[in-house]
């Protein structure tokens, strides 16, 4: 159960995002809202297309060139990523937020080995790595020194120079290259991948699905972010292969504390991992609450429709699903993007636009039914 | 390779001197002053005329038994060209009768160089300007790149060669001298270049190499005058067309997943453009290279009689018209070979560049 | 650049595409001058026996040598003396031709060579291309082997030899370069056919009991056709290049013959006297040329379904 942390570390704000088509304008996201806490896992739900991936590719300033940013922002720990300039969102993607894909396949490089995608990170801005590293490698060569019961004079020497290293900082460009690649090979140990040292020169077609994945994971790792954007990474998976992923997420987040935004339309995978869940609808974000208050107390109509169509085991019942179809985001619906499938619509829904108002601690709804 | 080169040289032999009376292949070597009886023991010299052949008149007239069937010809060529005789050439300007092997390959460092230098021009200007019309897609300077690489692809080489040759020879004066000198291979009437720039000791033909190796800077610097005109317009069609095949396929890299991940580790631009997407796009432009080097040797055959450069090129085209078939043979064998070597290298290449076409 | 927005309902079918298309054409509109110029070429070749007589290059008229009389630009050389009687517009030759003239006439052949070597070799290609890749075995080893020989060869030399051993004749020129160009489209063709027939529809149409030939012809082909006629079309210039080359180094079966390269050829000697007579000439051949190019650059540009969003 998730600790509830008043300090948060992704506050997006009001966040409008116009894709420039041939064909027209695509309003995508229209005032999206959403906190991640400190330490939580937040799950973002809802159908393809309701702008899920948008919203995380914004936040990291990853749109395609066609995208436009009409207005809002996203403050990762007080400032606001959306304003950095080149440098300055190189560096915030470089430390404080990582995103994982969905298809590791695409998203690998083909040429160039698993180990060099890790080292080139850490290449990039190494006195940023040194102290992780160092640390790491000492720890490494005492658990040797337990599990051998001594060390070879090799270690030790490495273990003088190392503790020396550890009050400047600064390392010679060899002993960087190759605690650079140890570095990376321990880490490819902590995402359970078998003989790292192998898989560290490994090409991506060499490997297989799930740790492709797991190599992917490794890579926003290493980098120890405050947050982590994980983009449908279940869903190119197998089921068991899933939940392997899942729980090494979850086991991840313990040991370098970080905060997880989980984009998903799974909502088994949501009730699984998730502390908190916030539910999205064409381009907004239509409530937010607790997971296991959510999955009680559904408020928001898309919201019951949503939780009613998934089949159970335990009661024998129609499938249930929701009426119409996802709006045209080119020519959105007037006011409530929801209205017109929404089964208790009023005249008030199609003329003015519902806000997030928070109608018990910790659930908030975007419905004209609660307020507003 | 070997199937290649055998059915190369049948097929020149055969045009050569499969489609013509056997008297012309006499021609490259007659003097007024030969009579029939030196005509005859020539015809026999060359494998043309059979040794029962009674007389000149019998052999010209084509009477049975006088002419060695065109197999026999070839038969006999190819033997003298595998132990290494590859018999005398008789080109148009060189005195007295030469040996082809050495008057081919004493002209083949000439074009050597020139196609060389071709090459490094178009690598060094052809990628970079394809990189950087990709990166900057539909802003300024791909509009201007692109406008360049389609102009060099289609602007007529000799066309281009005389141009230039006009202008920087004829017009753009430095003291009275045309600033480059396009004639041979090392000038010293040009207005860059030295007067007296000594001599070199000879160790591959090619001028700007051996002028290196004898420490003789005047003499290197005359020679890369000499050869940048030409050099120039011979490259402009291949970086014409290598410009536009790295320019799309880095627009096809640049487009991918995995160029949007790397992008996301928080690495520098520069890396993700060299190392991430650079890897990926070179490949289709190492696979034209090799149809780049044929290209290059083919249209140094125009660039030479245009700058009168003293390469193979220029001197095929005077052996073509006197039908020298050695001359000719050497140039197409060695031409192929160096195709088809520069096609395994292309192949392993490859195999470097992409591990996942590993031999 | 905000485009006029699509009508609900507009999104797919023909009339999309067709707006998506005019759109790229709008992004690259360098391609309505390759077509503006590539036309031009075509026409001026189809009615250029209308505009000059097409026998009038045999004459010679000596009292008409290497004038200039164009009062719209003036060379600014010493020794360019004005042509007696009517204007002419791009100066006159050594023989007393007027140069425009017989460059109007020269387009037609060479724009004539050009096309019968691009669609001969199209044909060939797709007909070996299409059976080697299909067929495979020992007849594809065979194919590709020959391609193999005459893709070693630069295709000048072998060309040259060509034209000396069997006469300088247009036919022989034409003859000549299409030797040296088949093999690209034989490889081309084979290469998108092997892709091609991979595709789920050939095995399809196997099992309904469509004969060999008939699925190679009517289907298979007419649906890898597409990067071969691009191709095709910029080889037009290639082709005009070449056969330009060729007839510069002397390779025409007359020195008064009007093509564009033999015409450069005999200019250059007078680029003293009388420039536009190598000037000319050889720019008209950049501009056909590039017009080809552009022309073909852009439909691949708008139509690649790769590049199409």
């Amino acid at each position: 159960m998730g600790k509830v942390a008043t300090e948060t570390v992704l506050d997006v704000n009001n966040l409008k995002v116009i894709f420039h088509t041939y064909a027209g304008d695509v309003k995508a996201l229209d005032g999206v809202e959403l906190s991640v806490r400190k330490g939580e896992v937040l799950g973002l739900v809802g159908e393809s297309g309701c702008g899920k991936s948008v919203t995380a590719l914004a936040v990291v300033g990853l749109l395609p060139p066609n995208a436009e940013i009409v207005s809002g922002e996203a403050l990762l720990d007080g400032t606001n990523l959306l304003a950095m300039g080149k440098d300055e969102l190189r560096l915030a993607r470089l430390r404080d937020v990582a995103i994982v894909f969905q298809d590791p396949m695409t998203y690998l490089n083909p040429v160039l080995s698993v180990g060099l995608q890790i080292t080139e990170i850490i290449a990039s801005q190494p006195d940023l790595f040194i102290p992780e590293m160092i640390k790491n490698r000492l720890e490494e060569i005492s658990a040797i020194e337990k599990s051998n019961g001594g060390l070879t004079r090799e270690l030790q020497v490495e273990r003088e120079k190392l503790q020396a290293a550890s009050d400047t900082n600064r390392l010679g460009n060899d002993e960087q290259k190759r605690l650079t690649q140890l570095y990376a090979i321990s880490i490819l140990k902590s995402v359970r991948l078998p003989e790292p040292e192998k898989v560290f020169k490994m090409y991506p077609f060499e490997l297989s699905g799930g740790m492709r994945q797991r190599a992917m994971i490794a890579m926003a790792l290493v980098r120890r972010p405050k947050l982590l954007l994980a983009d449908e990474i279940t869903t190119a998976l197998d089921v068991t292969v899933q939940a392997q992923a899942l729980q090494l997420l979850q086991q991840l987040k313990e040991v370098i504390d970080t905060s997880v935004l989980l984009i998903t339309h799974d909502l088994a995978v949501v009730a699984e991992v998730c502390d908190r869940v916030a539910v999205m609808y064409a381009g907004n974000v239509v409530e937010v609450a607790d997971v296991t208050e959510l999955y009680r107390n559904p408020l928001h109509p898309y919201t019951q429709g949503l939780l009613a169509s998934v089949p159970r085991v335990d009661v024998v019942a129609e499938q249930k699903s929701i009426q119409g179809s996802v709006p045209d985001l080119m020519f959105p619906p007037s006011g409530c993007r929801f209205h017109p499938r929404c089964p208790k619509v009023f005249e008030k829904c199609p003329n003015a636009k519902p806000t997030l108002i928070e109608v018990s601690p910790g659930h908030l709804v975007s419905c004209f039914l609660f307020g507003g | 390779m070997v199937f290649v080169l055998f059915t190369l040289s049948l097929l020149i032999f055969y045009l050569t001197r499969g489609l013509l009376p056997p008297s012309t292949a006499l021609a490259p070597y007659i003097s007024p002053r030969i009579g029939d009886a030196g005509k005859l023991s020539l015809a026999r010299a060359l494998g043309v005329a059979t040794s029962t052949c009674p007389s000149f008149q019998d052999f010209a007239s084509e009477t049975n038994g006088c002419i060695v069937p065109l197999w026999g010809q070839y038969y006999g060529w190819l033997v003298n060209v595998l132990t290494g005789n590859w018999g005398f050439t008789l080109l148009p300007g060189i005195a007295g009768t030469a040996n082809t092997w050495d008057v081919f390959f004493s002209r083949f460092a000439f074009t050597a160089e020139l196609s060389i230098c071709a090459a490094i021009l178009t690598i060094i200007i052809g990628i970079p300007m394809g990189i950087v019309s990709a990166t900057h897609n539909n802003k300024l300077p791909d509009h201007v790149s692109r406008l360049v690489s389609l102009g060099g692809y289609s602007v007529p080489q000799f066309w281009f060669g005389a141009m230039l040759q006009f202008l920087f020879v004829l017009y753009v004066r430095v003291n009275g001298a045309g600033l480059f000198d396009a004639t041979g291979a090392l000038s010293t009437t040009c207005g860059i270049c030295f007067s007296n720039p000594g001599v070199i000791s000879s160790y591959s033909g090619m001028p700007i190499l051996d002028a290196l190796l004898s420490f003789n800077f005047p003499y290197f610097w005359d020679s890369l005058v000499a050869v940048a005109l030409p050099a120039i317009t011979l490259a402009i069609t291949s970086i014409g067309a290598l410009t536009r095949i790295v320019r799309s396929s880095m627009m096809d890299v640049l487009r991918q997943d995995y160029i949007l991940l790397a992008r996301s580790k928080g690495l520098k631009d520069r890396v993700v453009i060299y190392r991430h997407a650079l890897r990926n796009a070179i490949l289709p432009a190492v696979t034209v290279s090799g149809l780049l080097v044929a290209y290059l040797l083919g249209g140094a055959v125009i660039v030479e009689i245009v700058f009168s450069w003293p390469g193979v090129g220029n001197a095929s085209l005077a052996a073509a018209n006197v039908l020298d078939i050695n001359f000719l043979e050497l140039y197409v064998l060695v031409t192929a070979l160096i195709i088809v070597v520069t096609n395994l290298v292309v192949d392993v290449l490859y195999s470097i560049i992409d591990p996942r076409i590993r031999l | 650049m905000r485009p006029k927005p699509l009508e609900a309902g507009e999104l797919y079918g023909r009339r999309a595409d067709l707006k998506y298309s005019l759109h790229l054409l709008k992004l690259n509109p360098v391609v309505l001058v390759g077509f503006i110029i590539s036309i031009a070429a075509l026409l001026i070749a189809l009615i250029s026996p209308l505009l000059v007589n097409p026998s009038s290059w045999h004459l010679q008229n000596l009292d008409l040598r290497l004038c200039w009389n164009n009062p719209a630009f003036n060379w600014g050389i010493g020794n360019v003396f004005d042509c007696p009687g009517k204007i002419y517009p791009l100066g006159t030759d050594q023989y007393g031709r007027s140069l425009s003239e017989m460059m109007i006439l020269a387009i037609p052949i060479d724009l004539q060579i050009a096309l019968e070597v691009v669609l001969s070799a199209v044909v060939i290609g797709v007909f070996f291309g299409s059976i080697a890749a299909y067929v495979g075995g020992i007849l594809d080893e065979l194919i590709l082997r020959i391609t193999d020989v005459f893709l070693a060869v630069p295709g000048i030399l072998l060309a040259i030899v060509m034209i000396v051993v069997m006469g300088r004749s247009l036919f022989v020129l034409t003859l000549a370069v299409l030797i040296t160009w088949w093999p690209f489209y034989v490889r081309l063709v084979r290469s998108q056919v092997l892709g091609e027939k991979e595709k789920p529809y050939v095995e399809r149409l196997r099992a309904m009991g469509a004969g060999g030939p008939r699925i190679l012809f009517e289907h298979v082909v007419p649906n890898s056709i597409y990067p071969i006629l691009i191709q095709a079309t910029l080889d037009i210039g290639s082709v005009i290049l070449t056969v330009s080359a060729l007839t510069f180094i002397g390779l025409t079966p007359s020195p008064l013959l009007p093509e564009l390269g033999n015409l450069a050829n005999q200019g250059i000697q007078y680029f003293f006297t009388a420039p536009w007579l190598i000037l000319f000439p050889g720019l008209t051949i950049l501009v056909i040329s590039l017009g080809f190019n552009l022309l073909g650059d852009g439909i691949r540009d708008i139509f690649d379904p790769r590049l199409r969003r």
